[in-house]
């Protein structure tokens, strides 16, 4: 029993992270039609950052927002680079673009801040709370209450103001949305930003549990990419859905199969999904009718 | 079709070919064989991203799946290399079925994302797999490769090896977009709908042509296996997928003489101490260090600024030739 708690707390606390970066999936899908191949590495950024910052005799806070904000121009700029220029073209070159995209801010990641593992640390001291015989680490709690904060104020922001209807009009259909004056050029853009903010937000509340590098963008990538298949692309609420039901897989995984295994869940989830359900367990919840 | 096109390739053949006669550095020479390995890659990534429109950013666990497959045929069951060689081949194909099946039938960038997992799953799997593997120290003592009782233990041997395989999947590659493969897979490029409405099966073709460029990763990898005789999992990474991507990238779309180009251009690159006499160190050193960020870099850029490659400039110095 209290084996299975831990492993519900485990998988918990991963699945919140898998959730921010699958919501990175969904803004920018959403916005484009196209994946971002590039998410992953704004989580690697987030950390780096977070890091760097912190070492520089940052106070944590300061360290943790800076490193967001960062990370979002960072976001933002790639879009306005990169992206823009082709925007209204092929997905498979907004694809391609985030791809060689990736691989650029990865390696300036590796020369800005070298090839070494990184800690940060936790972000209040002291010794792990005991619930019902499970351990829960401080840093847990953190993790979950970002990841709430920042998943209600992303709904908050889509429902009630105008700007998040102007995001939600866009994505459902640009030119119709161009025609009611809404600039859908910068809605990309800022959903980039946004994308990359909440990517950076996981691999900040991660760091002082997982240790951070310049590599670990191409694997999260892949899990917050599997989550947000998971729940169904497209719709926020289905990939914090699939990004805690992934990290609960995982870690059941671990504890009763094989913790060799864990890191394969994602993909088996990821190609489970694409061959049974390509919309999606809860694939449709969320459409809206225009 | 001029006569100049199809003059060209018979040089370049004879060109290749003559390579050994006019080379006595065993280290230029070895490099060149790599240069093959790399072009028998691409021949089959060039016909998945250039004419099929699909991205594969795992290539390089193909290549790898082909290298353990033929190491662990030929070492640890004993057969002869050629079984190992052609099992390497089919165990390619059949890991790219299994992954194209689910994801083409859905738009690319379900492909690409499929095909990056799957790259990291199969690093994880060669390291794990210690008993057949030999885990991270890598899988060392693989033999040359062996036909009848010829061994091909000489570089200029494999030189001919490697690159009379290239010569074969590029008969091949060429066949199929000349005839009505290559028409279907032209038009499925151009655009998916007009080709499902003249009766092209989209989704046969796609993973046809998956199952191929996954098989000659595969066929390069167990040739890589013979030549280098040792192979370890951090040869076989996402960031090797990635160079690949970019060599098919930078080639362009719609033609094999691009991508070969690119391949054979950004290999020698990677080595290019071997290939500019007096280079410094320094400079190799540099180069080397900041591979995949140009790599990165001119995947953006060319697919901002020149989306057909080199295949584009190349049909331009041809005086027009097909669009």
């Amino acid at each position: 029993m209290a084996d299975l708690l831990q492993f519900i707390v485990a998988g918990l606390k991963s699945g919140a992270v898998y959730a921010l970066v699958a919501l990175g999936f969904t803004l920018v899908y959403g916005a484009t039609g196209a994946i971002n191949f590039a998410q992953g590495e704004f989580f690697m950024l987030g950390g780096m950052i977070g890091v760097a910052l912190a070492q520089a005799g940052a106070p944590l806070g300061f360290a943790v927002i800076g490193s967001v904000l960062i990370t979002a121009v960072i976001g933002g700029v790639f879009e306005l680079l990169a992206v823009r220029p082709i925007a209204s073209g092929d997905p498979l070159r907004i694809i391609m673009v985030t791809i060689g995209g990736s691989v650029v801010i990865r390696q300036l990641a590796l020369h800005v801040f070298g090839p070494d593992e990184r800690p940060l640390a936790p972000f209040t001291a002291g010794p792990s709370l005991r619930v019902l015989g499970a351990a829960i680490e401080r840093q847990t709690v953190w993790v979950w209450g970002i990841t709430a904060v920042a998943v209600i104020a992303l709904a908050f922001m889509y429902r009630r103001t105008l700007f998040g209807k102007a995001m939600r009009a866009t994505s459902i259909r640009r030119d119709a949305a161009r025609l009611v004056g809404i600039d859908a050029g910068r809605m990309v853009t800022v959903s980039f930003a946004l994308a990359a903010a909440l990517g950076a937000l996981g691999g900040l509340v991660v760091a002082p549990l997982t240790q951070t590098a310049f590599y670990v963008g191409a694997s999260m990538g892949v899990k917050g990419f599997s989550a947000a298949i998971l729940g169904g692309l497209g719709n926020p609420v289905a990939a914090v859905g699939g990004g805690l039901i992934l990290g609960l897989l995982e870690s059941m995984t671990a504890g009763y199969i094989n913790p060799l295994y864990k890191d394969a869940v994602a993909l088996i989830v990821l190609l489970g999904v694409l061959f049974l359900r390509p919309q999606g367990l809860l694939g449709g919840l969320g459409r809206e009718k225009v | 079709m001029k006569k100049a096109q199809l003059i060209i390739p018979f040089v370049a053949a004879g060109v290749v070919a003559a390579g050994p006669l006019l080379i006595d550095d065993r280290f230029l020479l070895k490099v060149l064989t790599f240069v093959g390995m790399n072009v028998l890659v691409i021949v089959g990534l060039s016909l998945l991203f250039g004419y099929a429109g699909q991205v594969s950013l795992g290539h390089a666990a193909f290549v790898g799946l082909g290298a353990y497959t033929c190491a662990i045929f030929t070492v640890r069951l004993e057969l002869p290399w050629i079984v190992g060689f052609a099992t390497a081949g089919l165990v390619a194909a059949l890991g790219g079925l299994i992954l194209a099946l689910p994801s083409l039938r859905l738009k690319g960038h379900y492909l690409a994302m499929a095909t990056l997992g799957f790259g990291e799953l199969m690093t994880l799997a060669f390291v794990e797999a210690e008993p057949l593997t030999g885990g991270v120290d890598g899988f060392s003592g693989i033999p040359f490769p062996v036909i009848g009782s010829f061994e091909f233990r000489e570089p200029a041997a494999l030189y001919w090896l490697v690159w009379g395989v290239v010569g074969v999947a590029l008969l091949v590659a060429w066949n199929m977009t000349m005839l009505r493969p290559g028409r279907a897979m032209r038009a499925l490029h151009g655009s998916e709908l007009g080709a499902v409405a003249s009766g092209v099966d989209t989704v046969g073709v796609k993973v046809r042509v998956f199952v191929m460029s996954a098989a000659l990763a595969g066929l390069s990898g167990a040739l890589y296996a013979g030549v280098v005789g040792f192979v370890s999992p951090s040869i076989f990474t996402v960031g090797a997928s990635v160079t690949f991507l970019a060599m098919a990238v930078i080639g362009g779309t719609g033609s094999l003489a691009g991508p070969v180009v690119a391949a054979v251009a950004l290999t020698l690159l990677q080595y290019s101490d071997a290939v500019v006499p007096g280079l410094s160190r320094d400079v190799a050193r540099v180069v080397q260090s900041y591979r995949e960020d140009l790599y990165g870099l001119a995947i953006v850029l060319v697919v901002i600024l020149a989306p057909q490659g080199v295949a584009g400039l190349l049909r331009r110095l041809g005086g027009g030739g097909r669009s």
